[in-house]
């Protein structure tokens, strides 16, 4: 369980997040909306160490996670994807997966030296790990090209398939339906369900509201750096108040 | 026949030195300029340890090259806690105050240099084994290059320098990669510069100024950037090329302007017409084993 507790953050006059207490449970889906500059992705980046808040607290399973960097966050189990996809170029579809595999030990230069069978070992580990996750998308077909060679559905898709690497207890999913249509729409609500059956706590910001609908078993709606509202997805579409700060009519 | 001994053993030496400045430069995505000081620091140190304190000399070499190591990590740590950028700065500190600090300390032979250097190998077996030696530690390191490119830690390396944060968010630490990549690189020009010393036998601290930076990137940038050969092939054209018009009997006068318009016009050259240099990387990462044939 990931809980935040009276998180705030500012640049200079600008406040992104305020006050903010949220708990992301084991096995929920949660929700996140809000008119472009609520505050919603800077939440994330709050919660992933991307910057330190100004107070607050956040815990995961009852660690706290404050002080950590981003790379010792998640290594504690927490996953998140990006607005912009930000896969790695230079790498194949399946290297970008099994890079993401918590326990695989390759930025050591003295294992590679000292244990290379060891790191031939975690690699195949991943390798097999990466292939079924590609399968569950559906983007078995995919493992050997390039991200260039990717629709940007399919590299939304494959950055979802990344952070599942981790297996961890906390997933952030930003924007994952943005540029997203047909058959991917439907394989990543399928894979985002199959990971909250697992106990994974999901977490996710989303424009697309009918993504959100179907999807989450809860909702927030975030407006200039603060949560004005909780409750079902439908709720808080059906609030009129709500409906006129997003759509702004 | 010395002549051309000595050039081989400078080829051999280049050749060590932009593979790896490459594989900091190219591969880690680190800009650094202290990569002669940590060559000069390998042949100080193995030179003063051998005449002074009678080591025996691989010994000596071994040292100088933990502590060019051990002085990199030094000044990458804190540098690298901040960010890359810090790196460059950090490293222009030290270069300069390193060569500062050489010539003015009574042990390194402040700015006379410290000459006598034992000579490794050369007496007993002559010159030809050291010239195979210095080939050997050259191709020792392009396949060393060559194998840390294209396996998992390269793999790492690459996708650090994609897009570290995106990186760090998988549960890696792009701040050690960079300083062992950054030691690493920095240990291997220590080595050369301590088979320079037992080579020459007489260093001085103009030997290592922060201009020879620029002569080893051009080479890595002539020869191609994250490619284990296009350094090689780098050294060896910028090495053997300024050497080649030696023998066109020019006069003293014309000779030096022209090897600096050729070394300044073949950079030019490349960067218009070939910017990948004469070795070009690939774009995907593709090592053997890896492949999209694998899957």
């Amino acid at each position: 369980m990931l809980e935040i507790k009276g998180l705030s953050k500012s640049f200079g006059g600008i406040v992104v997040a305020q006050e903010i207490d949220l708990v992301m449970r084991p096995g929920r889906i949660l929700g996140l909306i809000g008119p472009n500059g609520a505050g919603k992705t800077s939440l994330f980046n709050l919660v992933s160490g991307v910057y330190p808040p100004n107070a607050g607290t956040i815990t995961l399973d009852g660690a706290p996670l404050d002080g950590l960097d981003l790379h010792a966050r998640a290594r504690l189990g927490l996953s998140r994807t990006w607005q912009h996809v930000r896969l790695f170029p230079s790498l194949t579809v399946l290297d970008n997966l099994i890079i993401g595999a918590r326990d695989y030990p390759a930025e050591s230069m003295v294992k590679l030296m000292l244990s290379p069978g060891r790191i031939r070992k975690a690699r195949e580990v991943a390798r097999t790990k990466a292939l079924d996750v590609l399968e569950r998308i559906g983007l078995s077909d995919t493992a050997g090209k390039s991200i260039a060679d990717l629709s940007y559905g399919q590299q939304k898709l494959v950055g979802v398939a990344r952070a599942l690497m981790n297996d961890g207890r906390c997933l952030l999913l930003d924007e994952p339906m943005a540029g997203v249509e047909g058959q991917a729409y439907e394989a990543m609500q399928k894979i985002v369900r199959e990971v909250a059956a697992a106990g994974v706590a999901v977490c996710v910001v989303e424009h697309n509201v009918a993504f959100i609908r179907d999807l989450c078993d809860e909702a927030v709606f975030m407006f200039q750096g603060r949560i004005l509202a909780r409750g079902s997805v439908a709720d808080l579409i059906a609030n009129p108040e709500l409906t006129e700060l997003y759509f702004g009519h | 026949m010395d002549y051309f001994y000595s050039i081989a053993i400078l080829v051999g030496l280049f050749v060590i030195l932009a593979s790896s400045f490459n594989l900091i430069i190219g591969y880690g995505g680190l800009i650094s300029i202290a990569h002669p000081i940590f060559y000069g620091l390998g042949a100080y140190t193995s030179a003063l340890l051998a005449r002074d304190v009678g080591l025996p000399i691989p010994l000596c070499m071994l040292l100088g090259t933990v502590l060019a190591m051990a002085l990199s990590i030094a000044m990458a740590l804190p540098a690298l806690r901040v960010s890359g950028d810090y790196l460059l700065i950090a490293s222009i500190g030290f270069q300069l105050g390193m060569i500062e600090l050489i010539k003015n300390f009574r042990f390194t032979g402040g700015a006379g240099g410290v000459s006598g250097i034992p000579a490794f190998l050369v007496p007993t077996f002559g010159r030809e084994i050291y010239v195979a030696l210095v080939i050997a530690v050259a191709i020792g390191v392009v396949m060393l290059v060559r194998w840390i490119a294209h396996s998992d830690y390269g793999r790492a390396i690459s996708a650090m320098r994609d897009d570290e944060q995106a990186f760090a968010a998988l549960g890696r630490d792009p701040k050690w990669i960079k300083v062992s990549i950054f030691a690493l690189g920095s240990g291997i020009a220590g080595f050369a510069g301590a088979l320079y010393a037992h080579y020459f036998r007489f260093v001085t601290s103009e030997q290592f100024e922060i201009l020879m930076s620029s002569t080893i990137l051009t080479m890595v940038v002539v020869g191609g950037l994250k490619t284990p050969w296009g350094p090689v092939v780098g050294a060896i054209l910028l090495q053997v090329l300024p050497q080649a018009i030696t023998f066109l009997n020019l006069p003293p006068a014309l000779l030096g302007p022209l090897q600096g318009l050729l070394f300044t016009g073949l950079v030019l050259i490349f960067m218009f017409l070939r910017p990948g240099g004469l070795v070009q990387a690939g774009n995907t990462w593709t090592a053997h084993g890896h492949t999209r044939k694998e899957v």
